[in-house]
């Protein structure tokens, strides 16, 4: 972003403005001091304060945090993806650092901010039971496949999956901790639910069923696992797990895995901020097998992303337990492992406001609102997410896309 | 869902019966195989008209031939559509940027080739510039023509093209008898500003002041001939100089224009109104642009009381081809101006460019840049003179990366004629897009400093 002025010298202040759609306000500002000619190069330019300091082409973006008087817990999600983020990028005078809607404006810019490309399509998914939405990139495909689950919280989560799709991956964002088969029944749904989402994927007549791909968050990574090794009903060209660990219990059916969550819900504790740090639930690793996804099974890359400063979480521990089985087993060339430091649990799509504590709500009867700490540091965070991002992409495209042999033509294939 | 036979079936399932039946039949579609289809990728996908688009093509079979085709539809509805011949890299790639066509509607290396390459329909242009184009890109098997997409279509991505900014507003302005429409950059302003003059099509082209607001200018389209809100009879200038004047001042005291910094820019008869205009001793234009027009003109403006002359004077000049294509050129031709009509630029303060197609086949922009070069120099102001020129460009020179026509339909009464505008393909596209670029380089040096 480049900001012309024709005074020469002047200290600047550049100013991000958002309304998410909960109606909170979102800010982030930036003091800069423009060079001889006017102008102000965020991409080039070290902020010299603010609510980020140094060069930071994306700063404006990545530092976004409620504005002084929010309520406190604040998480920042698209639910809507059909429609952009606006954020309004300003420019004041002189070093300022509140108080910005009584200060005199000098310019300001409107900028769009997309999770869905234009000519991606977005089809709910109601087939089998499902609560799902897929999302098809443009043109006649066949498009490789991508499941897309997310953790705690549940509700359909659409905007990795939009955002997959405008990459060229047919992906299906699916809510399974929520979906309406459990509202209905009050159980949880099981290996089947899954194994239905993926079948939806393999049949569609756009997707190639033989290039489907996961991709889990949180305790989506426990699901992602057992059904990479363990399901019959499917077979994996790759998965991504996200902040996740392989510990669970895997005989019976998937419900254990809370069973089992809360039998050790004794070990949550609170740091000196009441804020709840979850981790330590599947801590020490058991050594007894029946508790984790034998890994050594797996038969398809796998790309493991970890933030070392996970409160919610223990990925660290859990990536290293999962990397010595596998080179026990003789199949660690299939796994990458990122590991990011002072990273939180919340490894998104980057350049989205950074969340190191929110509110969440229990599952207790009556259900009672706590501050969970996910934990990391803004300036590491923001990295690793545009890192991770990145390489995610590359690893999805690599194993979904590639493999093309040398010599081949069209009428080969 | 489809109803079929009364009975209400999921529409992928039928569609999945389909993609069984071309399987079974071994269909046509080498894309019933173990492999994704290729990729085709667009960046950015969302864009204003006037930047440049990264197209590629990933995850093809190497050493191979493929066809890039772009295929727009405009507010009218009519199908534009341009294609591009190329044989995919060693890496199974192909890149815009980087790869020259083999055939198609360009060749050679144009990044940018298949938006300005597309074959618009006749008289089409944007006349709603709040939603964007829409191009559909598709990557097709082989050299082959856009007809056989179905059958060869490999791969697809959407772009939208913008004139409007997010943030920019359009207001319309009815007020002082003045019609037009003005586009705001988001901000508080004050901004510098642009007076936006077109030719004799009439009506309120609204789109290059789009630009300019999405590039920080307020811009201000006048109508004045051919528009339901003007005076009179629509194939008549019925407005003569006081409106033009109102028009000008207008934009100087609009709240966020900062009035010590407001030029105009004319295309082709828009060119006399801006130079008629800036002759005015109290009007103070900041920097003219003047772009293939007249110095001079037998059409006579309104006068003072709102009378006006008929306008077939011209025809005389008006030349046929075997085709019964007209042109216009000889009409501006200095020799058949009225010399009384010849704007005097003695006065002029302000810098002035002129751009030139030499393949203008509608004015004699060659000769009206000529004619004002001596008259400036004459009045020792040459200083104050640019002169641009573009061999093999037409008469309309607009922003870049947009569809040219070297003739089109124009509606005149009685009968419709299809004009010649001049300009082959690729010089004129180069020649818009160099133009722009100086443009806005002439408006930030003239307007921001």
């Amino acid at each position: 972003m480049d900001m012309k002025q024709h005074c020469v010298k002047l200290s600047l202040t550049i100013h991000a403005l958002h309304q998410c759609e909960d109606g909170h306000s979102w800010e982030a500002f930036a003091h800069y001091n423009a060079d001889a000619t006017g102008t102000v190069n965020v991409s080039q330019d070290p902020s010299l304060g603010g609510t980020y300091s140094g060069v930071e082409p994306m700063g404006l973006l990545s530092n976004l945090r409620p504005v002084p008087g929010s309520k406190t817990g604040l998480r920042w999600r698209k639910m809507n993806v059909q429609t952009p983020m606006g954020v309004t990028i300003s420019v004041y005078q002189g070093h300022q650092t509140e108080g910005f809607l009584d200060q005199v404006l000098l310019a300001s810019v409107v900028v769009e901010r997309w999770y869905m490309a234009p000519g991606v399509r977005r089809v709910p998914i109601t087939e089998g039971g499902l609560t799902a939405t897929l999302f098809l990139p443009s043109g006649p495909g066949p498009f490789p496949g991508l499941l897309d689950l997310w953790g705690w919280g549940g509700k359909l989560v659409e905007y990795r999956a939009a955002l997959l799709a405008s990459h060229g991956i047919a992906s299906m964002a699916l809510d399974y901790l929520t979906p309406q088969m459990t509202k209905e029944t009050g159980r949880m749904v099981d290996i089947d639910y899954f194994e239905t989402a993926y079948r939806v994927l393999e049949q569609h007549p756009q997707i190639l069923g033989s290039r489907i791909a996961m991709l889990g968050l949180s305790f989506g990574v426990g699901v992602t696992l057992r059904m990479a090794v363990y399901s019959k009903g499917l077979k994996l060209s790759c998965a991504v797990c996200i902040s996740g660990s392989h510990v669970q219990p895997i005989d019976g059916p998937l419900e254990q895995m809370l069973t089992y969550l809360n039998k050790n819900a004794y070990k949550m504790r609170s740091d000196e901020n009441n804020q709840v740090i979850w981790r330590d639930l599947m801590l020490p690793i058991p050594t007894d097998p029946s508790l984790k996804v034998d890994m050594g099974r797996l038969q398809c890359p796998l790309l493991l992303v970890v933030g070392e400063d996970d409160q919610n979480w223990p990925s660290s521990e859990s990536a290293m337990d999962m990397k010595e089985m596998m080179e026990r087993a003789g199949n660690s060339h299939l796994l990458t492992v990122l590991s990011y430091k002072n990273a939180g649990h919340l490894i998104e799509p980057p350049f989205t406001p950074f969340t190191r504590a929110s509110t969440t709500k229990t599952d207790t009867n009556p259900p009672t609102k706590v501050m969970t700490l996910w934990g990391g540091e803004l300036v590491a965070h923001s990295r690793a997410q545009e890192d991770a991002w990145r390489k995610t992409l590359v690893f999805l495209r690599e194993n979904l896309y590639g493999g093309m042999k040398h010599g081949a033509s069209f009428s080969n294939l | 869902m489809i109803a079929l036979g009364g009975k209400m079936i999921p529409c992928y399932t039928v569609q999945r019966n389909l993609a069984c039946i071309q399987r079974i039949v071994g269909g046509v579609r080498w894309t019933s195989s173990c492999r994704p289809a290729p990729l085709l990728t667009a960046s950015p996908v969302r864009a204003l008209i006037d930047d440049k688009i990264s197209i590629r093509g990933h995850f093809l079979p190497p050493r191979c031939p493929v066809t890039v085709c772009a295929q727009m539809q405009s507010d009218d509805g009519d199908l534009w559509e341009a294609f591009a011949h190329f044989n995919t890299n060693l890496d199974g790639t192909v890149n815009l940027t980087r790869d020259p066509s083999v055939g198609g509607s360009y060749l050679g290396c144009e990044p940018m080739g298949l938006l300005w390459g597309l074959q618009p329909a006749p008289g089409a242009e944007k006349k709603k510039v709040e939603t964007p184009y829409v191009m559909l890109m598709s990557l097709l098997k082989g050299h082959v023509s856009p007809s056989e997409r179905p059958s060869t279509e490999l791969a697809a991505v959407t772009a939208e093209r913008w004139y409007m900014a997010p943030g920019v507003r359009r207001i319309d302005i009815r007020q002082n008898g003045v019609v037009g429409t003005l586009f705001l950059p988001p901000g508080p302003g004050p901004f510098p500003a642009m007076l936006d003059l077109w030719g004799m099509g009439g009506g309120l082209v609204e789109y290059r002041s789009a630009l300019f607001a999405s590039r920080g200018y307020a811009s201000f389209s006048l109508a004045y001939i051919g528009h339901k809100d003007l005076p009179g009879p629509q194939h008549r200038i019925n407005v003569g100089d006081p409106y033009f004047k109102s028009a000008f001042q207008l934009l100087q005291d609009h709240p966020q224009v900062y009035r010590d910094r407001v030029g105009i820019i004319g295309l082709s008869f828009g060119v006399y109104l801006t130079l008629r205009l800036a002759n005015h001793s109290d009007i103070k234009p900041s920097c003219l642009i003047c772009i293939n027009g007249p110095a001079g003109s037998n059409i006579k403006l309104a006068d003072a009381d709102g009378r006006t002359e008929q306008m077939e004077n011209d025809q005389k000049y008006w030349t046929y081809d075997d085709q019964g294509t007209v042109s216009f050129r000889a009409v501006s031709l200095p020799a058949n101006l009225s010399p009384e009509s010849k704007v005097e630029l003695d006065h002029l303060t302000c810098p002035l460019m002129y751009i030139v197609g030499e393949d203008d086949l509608s004015a004699s922009s060659i000769e009206n840049a000529n004619l004002i070069e001596e008259t400036l120099s004459a009045a020792v102001k040459s200083q104050l003179f640019t002169r641009l020129s573009y061999p093999g460009a037409g008469h309309l020179i607009e922003p870049p990366y947009t569809p040219n026509s070297r003739a089109s339909l124009w509606s005149v009464k009685p009968q419709k004629l299809v004009t010649l505008w001049g300009g082959h393909l690729a010089l004129h596209a180069a020649a818009q897009e160099d133009s722009w670029k100086k443009i806005l380089e002439f408006m930030e040096t003239n307007l921001r400093h």
